[in-house]
């Protein structure tokens, strides 16, 4: 159902005209997010500047069954903030206030705008920063962090998104605006912060946050180690984890990661290695010591080809620069690329990178690597070229490797969401009974199925149905198959 | 309708409890080791109980990506020491622990220990689950890996439901290295000069795994390092220096066991009872001085206390709680005492009922258990 002038008009009402794009050319600004290979112009796109304000927009979605979906900076990965046709988008962006830092209670409390680096900001002039840092960090909102439970290369010692989120308020997709956790980690009742953290944006809005902070460490040691393979870079991650080391971050790039992120940044990477790991270590003087003599000494065991020792705060950015710039600077060695996200466990990462490289050489594609090696998230990019017709080719490639992420005992994603991207995987993973079971958790929020619908759960039973209201299959037209 | 005596149904395998579930008309109850048998709100009209304590042992331990799984009625105490021969650890020190408690109970009750400072509860430990729903579904979400965001995270669901959506029947678990070394620091005083001394502590940069000030006369403040053999004790000296007020180093075992049998109300008069309490951590040490409590462990750095009172002041406490934004819940009370076992309801009460219903249309599972709220 299109959207109709009284409706818009409700909309207007309720946010100012000026609050209310309509308009074909400004619509289309928001037709995708990261996943730029999806795009779908929603008929409207409403700026709230207030949580009431996201409130009375659900409401009058609710009303009229308009689906709507949330979105903040659109750098989500896996079209989790793809719009519906004849839908709203709802823009989190003018939420961007930090309201308050309380170092003594260590927390913050946040609009879902505000950036992930903010975060930081505002709360190091106290002496503490927020754990959770995906490489967007500078651009993505804690609202999508939430959405997404996306974390990046810090959660292995400090726990994902999940963990630093004490509560959050959100705008139920009836309209009402309710609060899940509370202000300590005990908690009353059945989990349901948990349950909203990494549900994409699909059992409600976002409209404020309040996290833990952490105290920065007394000491952070940073060192670049470069080896001979990958596989000899991942057996120095799984003896670091095995002399009971958990180190703040292990990151590994491969050749081809190297080649783009060295040219990009000049972060000081070997560009004739086949595989780097950094390494970050935190926490006292004391402790930190120590275990930087282990790592180096494990890493030395292993081949190690160059180590290089952050000297200094400045040179340990550099290096983070290099790393956190991969993805971006792929674009410097091929004309298009894909960003898969998948989990596997630590064990299983030399094998897995190897059918990776074979999947890619049949595919007669490059892929790219740079993951979270000690929780074992990957992030292979493929590389190709849309102009070359290699489209296609790339994206049975990228799905492919996701789905061999579940036979290897994994995950379909560790940070980017399922979103439109990965739905018709879900299947790979989950049984039907589990799958039936999350679409009824999520009609317990949502029964009219409005909110960010199409997204996550192969919609609502079977892949190749539009998103939006509920439409017989074409299959169930034909009287072949019947709704549960 | 008459009730019959409630019959225990004693499944030892997923195929037999989801059986038990399908085969037993009426209301069910779910028990472990029993360890939080009168915790929450008590069961009400139960048909059947589900005892789940013969479903039990490792069914997967991944040492080298540092996962277990592991049947739901699994004594967490025997799964550390199984652990413990691979230098490796569940991060999770409930006071129930040593009394038997299961690995199944302790997510259903959301329980968790001193060091949930550093590590979180078992809500940020359990990265996958399978449960049996009401009409025999059984539903598993996550799997053996620590990083995943495939799907909702209906683990999390179970922690803390107290078995009203259904039995958990495996639990998937993230482990942690045994730390090499551990140590306990302990400083006499009342519980504000504890919370000044762990406002100090917290701005430090000596990272300690478990803070807590337990009562008495004058009361104590307990703090947990953990390190390496050779380099523990230079920050041993540098946190005694750093508390300063006749600081030491304790007996850690027996320090912690006090703990625990505080934190379970042992030793209380008969017409005691045992409340927790969560709140903003600064806002817990002016709190319990408003508390009629006989015996408390508090969390001054999580917000998280066990408050030891009278029964008759349990409605008194979950008002005063409430007033300083904070919430509680009952755990052991006399077979006797009538006292509302929760705080004022959420505001997400009509969404928590809402799941209920849509899992458990006939509220089958654990009746009672969230009374009044639903």
């Amino acid at each position: 159902m299109p959207l109709d002038a009284p409706i818009r008009a409700e909309f207007v009402a309720l946010l100012g005209d000026q609050d209310v794009i309509d308009d074909p050319v400004r619509t289309r600004t928001y037709e995708c997010d990261g996943l730029t290979g999806n795009r779908v112009v929603p008929e409207l796109v409403l700026l709230p500047r207030t949580a009431d304000d996201v409130a009375g927009c659900v409401r009058i979605c609710a009303r009229h069954r308009i689906p709507f979906v949330a979105r903040g900076a659109g750098t989500g990965l896996s079209g989790g903030a793809l719009p519906v046709a004849d839908g709203v988008v709802i823009g989190l962006n003018r939420l961007n206030r930090v309201l308050e830092v309380d170092p003594e209670n260590r927390r913050a409390v946040l609009e879902p705008g505000v950036t992930n680096l903010e975060i930081t900001a505002a709360a190091a002039p106290h002496g503490l920063y927020f754990a959770p840092d995906p490489s967007s960090q500078q651009v993505c909102t804690i609202g999508g962090n939430v959405a997404e439970n996306s974390g990046g290369a810090h959660c292995l010692k400090y726990g994902f998104t999940t963990n630093h989120v004490l509560s959050v308020e959100v705008v139920l997709p009836d309209g009402s605006l309710v609060t899940l956790g509370s202000d300590s980690a005990e908690q009353q009742g059945p989990d349901l912060r948990g349950v909203f953290l990494g549900s994409e944006g699909t059992l409600g809005v976002v409209t404020k946050v309040t996290v833990r902070l952490l105290r920065t460490p007394e000491v952070m040691r940073t060192l670049l180690a470069d080896f001979p393979s990958v596989a000899a870079g991942g057996q120095v991650v799984s003896d670091i984890v095995a002399a009971g080391i958990v180190p703040a971050a292990v990151e590994m790039m491969d050749a081809l990661a190297i080649e783009a992120a060295e040219g990009a940044t000049g972060a000081g990477y070997s560009l004739d290695t086949p595989a780097a790991l950094v390494v970050e270590l935190d926490g006292t003087v004391e402790e930190c010591d120590e275990q930087f003599a282990q790592v180096k000494e494990i890493c030395d065991r292993h081949g190690c080809t160059r180590l290089h020792v952050a000297g200094s705060p400045a040179e340990r950015a550099k290096i983070w620069r290099g790393r956190k710039a991969a993805f971006a600077a792929v674009g410097r060695i091929s004309p298009d690329y894909i960003v898969q996200d998948g989990v596997v466990p630590r064990t299983r990462l030399a094998e897995v990178l190897e059918r990776i490289e074979q999947m890619g050489s049949e595919a007669g594609l490059r892929v790219a690597n740079v993951f979270h090696a000690g929780d074992g998230n990957l992030h292979p990019l493929v590389l190709f070229s849309a102009a070359a017709g290699e489209t296609e080719r790339a994206e049975e490639l990228s799905s492919a490797i996701a789905e061999l992420c579940v036979e290897m005992g994994g995950s379909l994603s560790g940070e980017h969401g399922i979103g439109t991207d990965k739905a018709c995987s879900m299947p790979k993973m989950f049984g039907e009974e589990d799958l039936a079971v999350m679409d009824r958790l999520r009609s317990a929020f949502d029964p009219d199925r409005i909110c960010n619908p199409g997204k996550l759960l192969p919609t609502p039973r079977l892949c190749g149905e539009k998103p939006g209201h509920y439409r017989p299959h074409p299959l169930e037209e034909a009287g072949l198959i019947e709704r549960l | 309708m008459t009730r019959a005596a409630p019959t225990t149904l004693r499944p030892t395998t997923p195929k037999e409890v989801r059986d038990a579930v399908l085969d037993t008309p009426g209301r069910l109850a779910i028990t472990g080791a029993g360890t939080a048998r009168h915790w929450a709100g008590r069961p009400a009209g139960v048909d059947a109980t589900l005892d789940l304590s013969g479903l039990s042992g490792v069914i997967a331990h991944n040492p080298g990506d540092m996962t277990v799984s592991v049947h739901a009625g699994t004594p967490l105490r025997a799964l550390q020491d199984e652990l413990a021969a691979h230098g490796q650890r569940l991060a999770l020190d409930a006071a129930r622990v040593a009394r038997g408690a299961t690995v199944g109970g302790l997510v259903a009750t959301a329980d968790a220990g001193p060091s949930a400072l550093v590590y979180g509860g078992m809500r940020d430990l359990v990265i996958g689950a399978t449960t049996v729903l009401a009409d025999g579904t059984m539903v598993r979400s996550g799997g053996h890996v620590i990083k995943n965001v495939a799907g909702y995270d209906v683990a999390k669901l179970m922690h803390g439901s107290y078995g009203t959506f259904g039995p958990l029947v495996e639990v998937v678990l993230r482990l942690h290295p045994a730390p090499r070394a551990t140590t306990c620091v302990a400083v006499d005083g009342p519980v504000d000069r504890a919370a000044e001394h762990v406002l100090r502590l917290m701005a430090s940069p000596l990272e300690p795994i478990a803070v807590e000030w337990l009562s008495g006369e004058p009361g104590r403040l307990l703090v947990r390092l953990e390190g390496g053999e050779r380099t523990l004790p230079a920050r041993v000296a540098r946190l005694v220096e750093l508390l300063g007020d006749g600081a030491r180093e304790v007996d850690g075992a027996a320090a912690w066991d006090a703990h625990a049998a505080l934190t379970a109300g042992s030793g209380a008069a008969p017409d005691a009872a045992v409340v927790r309490i969560g709140c903003a951590p600064r806002t817990l040490a002016p709190l319990i001085g408003r508390l009629p409590a006989t015996a408390v462990t508090a969390g001054l750095a999580t917000g998280v206390a066990t408050v030891t009172v009278p029964a008759t002041a349990v409605p008194e406490v979950h008002d005063t709680v409430a007033a300083a934004g904070g919430t509680s819940v009952l755990r052991d009370r006399p077979a006797s005492a009538e006292v509302p076992a929760w705080g004022p309801a959420p505001s997400s009460l009509a969404l928590l009922r809402a799941v209920k219903t849509r899992l458990d249309p006939d509220a089958r599972f654990a009746p009672g258990r969230f009374d009044p709220w639903m």
